[in-house]
């Protein structure tokens, strides 16, 4: 595919970097209300630590609530970003040269909101360290390595602490380009940033070979995060949860939420700093291709998951699927099925994919509909087990809504920190896609 | 110590190629360096450079990590044996630890990727001259030490279709 470029690699720099200048006013108003969410999700979190865990509204016999939806939420959105950044490079698709910046950085933000819930649902998060790390307690007992939560632990923190390396190497040789271009104390400040780059043809050969192989190893990275996050679930023999389809099911919808997210991400960003010229219409149409592909996958996993409950002809199994669908939750279910399979659909249609207020639209629907699916896997499996002397109800308590708000809030507040001092689009990838300067008329 | 050099600006990526084809390996243009704003292939073969030792760092990142991986919990276990399951103590559960190992593997080789790229590109480097602003931006150069304008080194590089030929001293 010939892309047509109306910028030349001349434009790069120039055009990419005006958002270290002067953004619209929208973005500072913005970072102020994602500011104010955060004090909101503070002070919950404040009041939950003071008065203790029944600020929360998770009690007997749901005992994981809108904290670990969140947390199971926020690791799926990472996951287009390494998606995007390990595996298409890998695959050579030149359209994710200009998204995988945002989108890495999308990556590094959510996961380290997602780290938050867990230490925000154990309460007492200064004991938090004894069951995390490999720390005796002081019975000189270590944590238990056959817990799917503490695979979780070593998961999540190997995902955040690579894709922070991936994106950072990444950003040097951009980081580098800042420093040519300011004075003063800002020179200093990105120069120490950028390591002293130089861009000389042999450290670009080194960076070039150890990119390629930090990749790869991201690549099975990104397929095994989700997968034991779904083991903290399908480890159990709870009904609903207790399924092997669990790891390909968690990673699609993750990735589904996740190029959700960064559409609806680089929508703003693209308008916001006049990126238009940069980030094509072809280039946010593939990011909607690769939603509609996962979003495929997520449906079938919703359908294979409802056969295999009636065709085990396990009672329990197929009661709690039946109590999904027509139950008292069943509200979020068919949320979660119309947002994530219903509503995409409009972009098998190219005119549809091409008009980007309305897919904008659908996107923001698929993010919500993903944070309900996760709502709905915690919820009704926890809700009614297998004993009906035990079922309960669980709705979210005030304190609880404040912090999901925060986190939202703290998400986007660190989302435009980054977009203000950082270059939000790879130069140096984005140069590799374009017409290279050539004296001559390029011959073959 | 100072030392001063010739550097040639060039605007175009075949220039800059077909002047690197004509100097490498030639003794009287040693430890000349090519700056370029993105990792262009052509400069790549161009140069050279054989494949990178980066691979290296990785695979013994990597290997230290899967070992380290099932080390730890093996130890722990050793140390406190969970006896559940009707297992007596000095049985271990490997399956649980494919788990550990292999997410060690990732962030160790990760780390040790990262630190090849760092150390085979000698960086980070306090003390690198900025030769040229605009090679981080749109613009190519080469530079070679020890040499001066009118040598006959500079011609070569004149005649390559530099935009701009000037003297620039490099810090120790």
């Amino acid at each position: 595919m010939t892309e047509k470029w109306t910028k030349t690699v001349s434009d790069v720099n120039d055009g990419i970097l005006a958002n270290l200048n002067n953004p619209h006013p929208m973005f500072y108003v913005a970072w102020v209300i994602s500011g104010l969410c955060v004090l909101l999700g503070i002070g919950c979190w404040a009041y939950q630590t003071t008065v203790g865990m029944g600020a929360a509204g998770i009690n007997s016999p749901v005992y994981w609530g809108v904290y670990i939806t969140n947390f199971v939420f926020w690791v799926g959105i990472g996951h287009a970003g390494t998606l995007i950044s390990a595996i298409l490079f890998l695959f050579r698709a030149k359209w994710r040269n200009t998204v995988a910046r945002g989108a890495e950085a999308m990556t590094i933000f959510a996961v380290i909101t997602a780290g938050l819930f867990p230490l925000i649902h154990v309460g007492r998060l200064w004991l938090a360290p004894y069951w995390m790390a490999p720390l005796p307690n002081t019975n000189n007992l270590w944590v238990n390595f056959r817990s799917p939560l503490v695979w979780d632990i070593f998961a999540i923190s190997t995902y955040l602490t690579v894709s922070l390396l991936f994106w950072y190497m990444g950003m040097v040789p951009d980081l580098a380009s800042i420093r040519d271009r300011v004075k003063g104390f800002k020179r200093l400040i990105y120069g120490l940033l950028s390591f002293g780059w130089r861009g000389t043809a042999k450290q670009w050969h080194h960076y070039e070979a150890g990119y390629g192989f930090l990749a790869a190893l991201a690549t099975p990275l990104v397929l095994s995060v989700h997968s034991v996050v779904s083991w903290d679930f399908a480890m159990s023999l709870q009904p609903g949860w207790h399924t092997t389809i669990f790891p390909p099911y968690f990673v699609a919808g993750a990735i589904l939420s996740g190029c959700s997210m960064v559409y609806t991400l680089l929508v703003p960003i693209r308008k916001m700093f006049r990126f238009e010229g940069f980030i094509t219409e072809d280039h946010l149409e593939s990011c909607l291709k690769l939603t509609l592909l996962t979003s495929s996958i997520v449906a079938y996993a919703y359908g294979i998951e409802f056969f295999i409950a009636w065709y085990s002809g396990n009672e329990q199994e197929w009661a709690i699927f039946r109590s999904r669908a027509i139950g008292p939750y069943s509200f979020y279910f068919w949320t979660m099925v119309f947002c994530n399979c219903i509503f995409p659909l409009i972009w098998w249609s190219k005119r549809m994919r091409r008009n980007i207020p309305i897919s904008m639209f659908v996107a923001v629907l698929v993010n919500v509909g993903m944070w309900f699916e996760r709502y709905n896997i915690v919820l009704s499996s926890l809700v009614e087990d297998f004993v009906p002397g035990s079922w309960g109800h669980y709705e979210p308590s005030l304190i609880e809504i404040g912090i999901t708000i925060g986190s939202f809030g703290w998400f986007f507040f660190w989302f435009f920190i980054f977009c203000k001092f950082f270059p939000i689009v790879s130069m140096s990838e984005i140069k590799l896609i374009m017409p290279k300067p050539m004296s001559r008329a390029e011959q073959k | 110590m100072s030392e001063s050099g010739v550097l040639a600006v060039y605007k175009y990526l075949d220039q800059v190629v077909d002047v690197m084809e004509k100097i490498k390996g030639r003794a009287d243009f040693a430890g000349h360096e090519v700056f370029s704003p993105t990792s262009y292939h052509e400069i790549e073969h161009a140069g050279g450079f054989g494949s990178s030792p980066v691979k290296w760092f990785t695979l013994v990142g990597g290997m230290t990590g899967t070992i380290s991986g099932f080390v730890l919990p093996l130890l722990c276990d050793y140390d406190w044996p969970m006896v559940v399951g009707g297992k007596t103590a000095g049985i271990y559960s490997l399956p649980a630890y494919v788990i550990i190992g292999f997410e060690l593997t990732i962030l160790l080789g990760a780390i040790a990727t990262i630190a090849g790229m760092l150390v085979m590109g000698r960086i980070p480097n306090p003390k690198a001259t900025i030769m040229d602003v605009r090679t981080t931006d749109d613009h190519f150069a080469i530079f070679v030490p020890g040499i001066d304008e009118s040598s006959e080194q500079a011609t070569l590089l004149r005649s390559g279709g530099a935009s701009e030929i000037r003297t620039v001293g490099v810090n120790g």
